[in-house]
């Protein structure tokens, strides 16, 4: 036998070895949410632990997910079961490639909900999975700032302004935080709240003087920001050192801060504007793709995980809220009893002015986003003039407008074909 | 005259000296700073990590280490991150070094254009790749198999084996083994009896090299397993938007195997220099 007939022999064992199929029993939860270690964890055990058949929960960065995702439909076969993801990552797949959900029998109790769910065609999608929302949180230090006759829970974006400045001069570092890092959510903070709070609009009203008006009030607040939020992602990590005192950011990506240390911070609803209180929900979903191994094992968990009581367990491990009708316990963890009143109190609020998340823009969505995200780096990190930037950047938007055919969503008023940027 | 020189002699040489050892110590604190950072953080409690001025000493609070004691999958993803890395090695080796002895030893059409294209496999993004891998792994079966990511890591690896092994081949006189092969050598021989023991260390460089890539790699691991992941791509994913104290903790754990290792091969590589081994 001659080295190389060895060596061939060599490899061929090993490749035997490794390749030994593992026997799948699990359904496959493969999911971009409750990515960070805890939450992960208390998915995996507190959440579908008492799924029967066994569910294997892998939480991914978006990449990875939709590139598996992606591989599995070209190879016609695949080992994923159920898929957990965003609305808007939903919204980017091709439809044929989701198995229709209508005959599952179950679906969120809000019909906007389960509206998106459709991605556009005529049968669910996805199955609406949990919810969130963004909101205001500040470390109770900051409260002694606040402008005379301001009341917190129905704070204007003038008297915001005025607070951080106010914080700005007592304490000599500006303490606004904003989640502008690479991976904060600072698009969403223009889509949902300072346009409809300033032109009761996103798409009609982007390079409207109103939105004029809208960034030069941000352009105030951002004197008062830490200028290292350019590297915040999750403003409890700033709450929690102290580099941040009055923050903007998704409930879930405050969460540690109130639980570890809950006496210390307060949470409230999001300032208003001239158009009223604007604010928007964040919607996951779950799917099941064409290729999953074992259909009925994947429906079988999502109903589980639209049960009354894994929706209250997925709430406790991720701070994500029910989208079915569950009465609250009043023994939740002090970041969803922080979050659940502030965005109540946000809902609840006479100039609220609530927005949708953006429908129909296929796989453009991040288009979309890029759009907003290049505006703030243009106009406020660039000091580039306003009209000059939106007059640009209002070409790139009717551009996706026109390309996805995507009619209006509230705020903006309703559209009959794609929405015209104004 | 002789005294003035004598002494601005010494002054230079004095000052090389200086020279000399702050750059040592600046070298050794880079490497060693973070990693005495990253063990201090490990081991302090959530506040401390959070907490502005930072300690220094650790507080040996095992708290983050045991939550990921408890973190299902860790074991089960180290093992496949060393079948991996050590499949990644041994593939690397195996066709890198013949690849480095041919480029070295001779001469043949499109020697050049050899050396740029195994360049060219590092030239294109892993997520570009990775579709048409998945979909290809997925055909054949090899999806999913610690097998198949390590191919796909060897690929990444080769080009370092390859242009490592080039240069030490290079460097050894082929006088050398032209007097094995008249002392009675086959090419095979000669080389086995006197070229591989001079290049063991560049071989040893260049499996750390390869071990490194693969131990490292999250994309192509993230998509292409899914029960035989790696620690990697099971870990990196989840930290990045874990809490800092878990951050650390997970990154501690990412990184000792393969300081282990490094250390476990250092007298192989050591002795590229000429020290002897120890």
């Amino acid at each position: 036998m001659s080295f190389k007939t060895k060596l061939a022999g060599a490899m061929t064992g090993v490749a035997v070895l490794t390749s030994a199929v593992a026997v799948q029993a699990e359904v496959l939860f493969w999911s971009t949410q409750a990515r960070p270690a805890e939450e992960a964890q208390a998915m995996r055990v507190e959440v579908l632990g008492g799924f029967g058949p066994g569910v294997d929960y892998q939480p991914n960065e978006a990449g990875p997910w939709l590139t598996r995702f992606k591989a599995e439909i070209e190879a016609g076969s695949g080992s994923i079961g159920v898929l957990g993801s965003l609305h808007g990552d939903f919204s980017s797949l091709d439809a044929d490639t989701l198995m229709d959900l209508d005959g599952l029998g179950v679906m969120s109790s809000s019909e906007t909900f389960n509206n998106l769910a459709k991605l556009g065609t005529d049968s669910m999608q996805y199955v609406p999975w949990m919810q969130a929302s963004y909101i205001m949180a500040a470390n109770k230090e900051a409260l002694q700032y606040l402008p005379e006759g301001a009341n917190i829970d129905a704070l204007s974006y003038d008297e915001l302004i005025q607070w951080t400045a106010n914080v700005h001069e007592a304490v000599g570092q500006p303490k606004f935080g904003f989640p502008a890092g690479p991976k904060g959510l600072k698009h969403r903070f223009f889509q949902g709240y300072l346009y409809p709070s300033y032109t009761n609009g996103v798409v009609r009203t982007f390079a409207s003087p109103e939105a004029v008006t809208a960034w030069e009030k941000f352009k105030e607040l951002w004197a008062h920001t830490n200028p290292a939020s350019t590297n915040y992602n999750f403003l409890q990590e700033q709450l929690l050192s102290g580099d941040a005192w009055i923050v903007f950011d998704h409930t879930s990506r405050l969460a540690q801060a109130f639980n570890e240390r809950p006496d210390d911070f307060v949470a409230f609803p999001a300032p208003a504007g001239p158009t009223g209180r604007g604010f928007m929900p964040v919607l996951a979903g779950v799917a099941i793709p064409e290729t999953a191994p074992d259909k009925d094992a994947a429906m079988a968990l999502v109903k589980y995980l639209l049960k009354p009581e894994t929706q209250l367990a997925t709430l406790r491990a991720t701070s994500f809220f029910p989208v079915v009708d569950v009465d609250l316990p009043d023994d939740l963890p002090p970041a969803v009893r922080a979050a659940g009143d502030a965005v109540a109190k946000m809902s609840a609020s006479p100039d609220a002015n609530p927005g949708l998340l953006p429908a129909g823009l296929g796989s453009k969505g991040g288009d979309f986003n890029r759009v907003f995200v290049d505006t703030f780096e243009r106009i406020v990190l660039a000091g580039q003039p306003i009209d000059r930037v939106l007059a640009d950047q209002k070409r790139a938007l009717a551009k996706i407008m026109d390309d996805t055919g995507a009619p209006c969503w509230a705020p903006d008023a309703p559209s009959d074909g794609a929405c015209p940027v104004e | 005259m002789s005294d003035a020189a004598s002494v601005s002699g010494h002054s230079t040489n004095k000052a090389g000296r200086f020279v000399y050892v702050s750059g040592v110590v600046l070298l050794c604190a880079w490497v060693l700073i973070p990693l005495y950072l990253l063990l201090v953080n490990t081991l302090s409690s959530p506040e401390a990590v959070n907490s502005f001025p930072k300690s220094f000493l650790p507080g040996f609070d095992l708290g983050s280490l045991e939550f990921f004691a408890g973190f299902s999958g860790m074991l089960v993803a180290l093992k496949n991150s060393i079948i991996v890395a050590a499949i990644t090695m041994v593939l690397s080796i195996l066709i890198g070094a013949p690849a480095g002895y041919a480029l070295s030893r001779f001469e043949f059409r499109g020697k050049e254009v050899f050396r740029l294209l195994i360049l060219l496999t590092r030239a294109f993004p892993l997520p570009l790749l990775a579709l048409p891998l998945a979909v290809l792994f997925i055909r054949t079966g090899l999806d999913d198999t610690a097998f198949g990511l390590a191919l796909v890591h060897t690929t990444l690896a080769v080009p370092f084996a390859v242009l490592i092994t080039f240069s030490l081949f290079s460097g050894i006189p082929l006088e050398l083994e032209e007097a094995a092969w008249t002392l009675g050598c086959t090419r095979l021989t000669a080389f086995t009896k006197v070229v591989l023991p001079l290049i063991l260390p560049g071989i040893t460089a260049s499996a750390i090299f390869a071990f490194v890539i693969s131990w490292n790699e999250v994309f192509a691991a993230a998509v292409l397993t899914i029960e035989n992941r790696t620690l990697t791509a099971f870990l990196l994913q989840t930290l990045s938007e874990s809490p800092l104290h878990l951050k650390f903790a997970g990154g501690f754990i990412l990184v000792v195997p393969a300081l282990v290792f490094i250390f476990a091969v250092r007298k192989y590589l050591f002795a590229m220099w000429g020290i002897a081994n120890r």
